[in-house]
């Protein structure tokens, strides 16, 4: 991952209503980076399909989770927080295999489940060329 | 806050067309299940799913097709889509869905 210049935070309620809000951040901020349509689509997508995970599972404790954009010259990374603790490795390879498919296909690097703070974190980089 | 789903529901005798336009998440996709799996249930017809004007879909309505698919093929019935934009494409070869659905 290379330096990164910017980064733009935003905290959404566990609600499907505002799932596009996040989808909306991204086609901006991509645009901005310079992907072409085709790759912020792809992007949009794999976002989206963690928020909805996120707010799927929902918490007891937390009144939202945050999706932190890490904007690099040619590269965006993603991460994924919630202040409760209980969520954690979401996705299930059974229940949630299209989104799996999906996400990891979409996007360079994928974590859907670690041992740091955040709760999934992806990049994409910016294709010399395009 | 997402782009309304809309949908259009047309006889065409020995089928009905549905017409999906808007976008496809968490969001809507429960008024797609109710509208898709009240035409399977209700209607003799086979299934025409025009997306033509349908700009997003995530893996909540992908999984709504499958289980549309699922309940026509109970009833004996055909389901075809259509009009598939190259990203929403792009996703059923992803998920291998594309081997799954008859997709014109």
């Amino acid at each position: 991952m290379e330096t990164v210049c910017d980064r733009i935070e935003i905290t959404l309620p566990f609600k499907a209503d505002y799932v596009s809000l996040a989808r909306l951040v991204a086609s901006g901020i991509c645009s901005r980076i310079g992907f072409d349509i085709d790759t912020i689509e792809d992007i949009k997508v794999a976002i989206s399909e963690v928020c909805s995970k996120i707010v799927s599972v929902g918490s007891k404790t937390a009144a939202g989770y945050t999706i932190v954009y890490d904007v690099a010259e040619s590269a965006l990374n993603v991460k994924y927080f919630c202040d409760d603790p209980s969520i954690k490795c979401i996705f299930n390879s059974e229940r949630d295999g299209l989104a799996i498919h999906i996400i990891t296909a979409l996007m360079d690097r994928v974590e859907l489940c670690n041992e740091s703070n955040y709760i999934v974190s992806m990049s994409k980089t910016l294709e010399v060329g395009k | 806050m997402s782009e309304a789903l809309k949908f259009k529901q047309e006889n065409l005798g020995d089928s009905v067309k549905l017409s999906l336009s808007g976008e496809v998440d968490i969001y809507t996709s429960q008024e797609l299940k109710e509208n898709l799996y009240n035409i399977v249930d209700t209607n003799k017809a086979d299934l025409i799913i025009d997306c033509t004007e349908l700009n997003y879909i995530d893996s909540t309505g992908l999984g709504i097709f499958v289980g549309a698919l699922k309940k026509a093929k109970e009833h004996n019935k055909k389901m075809v889509i259509t009009g598939l934009k190259d990203n929403i494409k792009k996703l059923f070869i992803i998920t291998g869905l594309d081997k799954v659905f008859t997709i014109e």
